[in-house]
């Protein structure tokens, strides 16, 4: 498996986008991770920032939200204390307001609530694999990979199936904003001054907000007291429950990051699963035991988030570097994940890989995914119901990846597929 | 050091000295102890690093604050009186001893 994309020496901006149109560039991080593994990038259009690589300083660091706060922005984007206080949402929180909000949302996305989805993600992968499968040649990232989280967010929130194409849409809007073809206002390109108050600098966050006043008026006028929605608007045992700021904020996060970070993880398992016949037989011939560890290997391998950033609260020294109080530090979680320190040959996908301990959802801090137990659900359901049902599958064309260093990943993947 | 061991119903016991000052769920971690993962480092946000106490040591692992309580409501074993994160009680010389129970998920 290579490690080297055109364009990728070993010296690519990490602040430029282009930088990661073929992928991450991972030649640079492994670089970055040998030499300089807090390394200065000047920031472009906004201010320079740190570049943290390595998988054991990046746990060390990430779980003292003291000296590295997520409370001015986890973005690169700089933002003023308006914008930031307009748009923020539990993850531009510290301890213990971030604890606070998460002890109310918390226990809709625990382990035991998450597991009681399972009928209904395979019902699901049923329907989608019925519909994508009987094309034979087709786009697995548009058909499969977006179709399952975008589905199951409507089994969640309660959602009307009609409405969900275009709510997906806006959360691609909203969090693949510097990619020309998911957004009219691109970051990096456009002049997005206009939008400065609204998630992700974007309009569409305004356009979520009113739908999400909509929904939750619209449900609790039908007495709806199904699905995740009612729970998260359940007061906790205090008698706290969250305010209206933040419930719209937070339905912002569910959109965008909750669906592009499990397509894109779809989207490179479906990749790998075609450049690597091998790894489809092992998911069909292998023992049960695998389905424990095949998603987690998937996630790893996959980094859609690439990185957070943090902002120093203090001056520090790390590997001979002077960080300031209010310099970004980057947490890149892709380079992390490719960590040969930590794993072992992290360049292969080893579908038995135990323990993985990646940090594909932030693991070793407060800021530790929220949906991760349904992430894992819907990729082992989808891989399992995918595997039982093709011979092989082959790329039928060029692979996509979104401009962005921020969540990124395959946006379109030509398959073919041979049933069984 | 402070000897810790962790039960697993049908699997071997585990049983370790901890440097004093780690928290239970980084003496799992630097042991091994399946079913034990800890993935948010220990800041009270996953509810993975669940234990059983060993009845007679629950009041030595000392009291559950409010956060914990919550977080207690999402642990993957459902949660029994004996239940506490492990992350949230550092190893000191009076735990010398402790028995814990590590739940195993269905």
């Amino acid at each position: 498996m290579t490690i080297r994309h055109p364009g990728d020496d070993g010296f690519s901006n990490l602040s430029d986008h282009d930088s990661f149109i073929h992928g991450p560039p991972h030649h640079t991080f492994a670089r970055l991770r040998r030499e300089d593994p807090l390394a200065w990038t000047d920031g472009g259009q906004f201010k320079g920032f740190w570049s943290m690589t390595r998988y054991a300083d990046i746990m060390e660091y990430n779980r003292n939200t003291r000296l590295l706060s997520s409370a001015q922005g986890i973005r690169i984007e700089d933002q003023s204390h308006e914008e930031y206080l307009a748009r923020r949402t539990f993850q531009e929180t510290d301890p213990p307001e971030h604890t606070h909000t998460r002890m109310l949302v918390g226990k809709a996305f625990s382990k035991p609530v998450i597991a009681g989805f399972e009928g209904i993600i395979r019902r699901l992968c049923e329907e989608i694999l019925d519909q994508a499968l009987a094309q034979k040649e087709f786009d697995a990232a548009s058909m499969i990979s977006r179709q399952l989280p975008m589905r199951m967010l409507g089994q969640i929130l309660g959602i009307p199936p009609e409405d969900l194409d275009w709510l997906v849409t806006k959360g691609d809007e909203l969090i693949a904003n510097t990619d020309p073809e998911y957004t009219e206002h691109v970051l990096d390109k456009d002049d997005t001054e206009a939008f400065r108050l609204m998630p992700f600098r974007s309009p569409a966050g305004a356009e979520l907000y009113r739908y999400a006043k909509r929904l939750v008026e619209d449900k609790a006028a039908r007495g709806d007291t199904d699905g995740v929605l009612h729970l998260m608007l359940q007061p906790n045992a205090q008698g706290d429950r969250i305010s209206d700021d933040e419930f719209r904020n937070f339905f912002c996060l569910l959109v965008a990051a909750g669906n592009d970070t499990t397509r894109y993880t779809l989207s490179a398992a479906i990749h790998a699963l075609a450049s690597q016949p091998e790894l489809l037989g092992q998911l069909q011939q292998g023992q049960d035991t695998i389905w424990d560890t095949a998603a987690d290997e998937f996630i790893r391998w996959a980094s859609p988030t690439m990185h957070f950033r943090r902002t120093a609260t203090a001056d520090f020294e790390l590997h001979g570097r002077k960080v300031r109080e209010g310099d970004k530090v980057l947490y890149w979680f892709v380079s992390g994940n490719r960590d040969d320190s930590w794993f072992d040959r992290p360049f292969e996908i080893d579908l038995c890989r135990s323990p993985n301990r990646h940090m594909a959802f932030g693991q070793g801090g407060p800021h530790i995914c929220l949906g991760m137990w349904l992430a894992r659900l819907e990729i082992r359901v989808l891989l399992q119901e995918l595997a039982m049902r093709v011979k092989s599958i082959r790329q039928s064309g060029d692979h996509e990846y979104v401009r962005s260093n921020f969540v990124g990943g395959i946006k379109r993947l030509p398959v073919r597929v041979v049933l069984k | 050091m402070t000897r810790i061991t962790w039960k697993i119903e049908g699997d071997r016991d585990i049983s370790g000295e901890v440097e004093d000052g780690l928290n239970l769920m980084e003496a799992a971690i630097a042991h091994d102890v399946p079913y034990i993962y800890g993935e948010c480092g220990g800041c009270l946000s996953c509810a993975t690093c669940h234990v059983f106490v060993e009845p007679e040591w629950l009041e030595m692992t000392g009291p559950v604050d409010d956060v914990e309580d919550a977080m207690l409501e999402m642990t993957d074993v459902e949660r029994r009186k004996t239940s506490r994160l492990s992350c949230q009680v550092e190893v000191s010389p009076e735990l010398d001893g402790l028995v814990l129970h590590v739940p195993i998920p269905e």
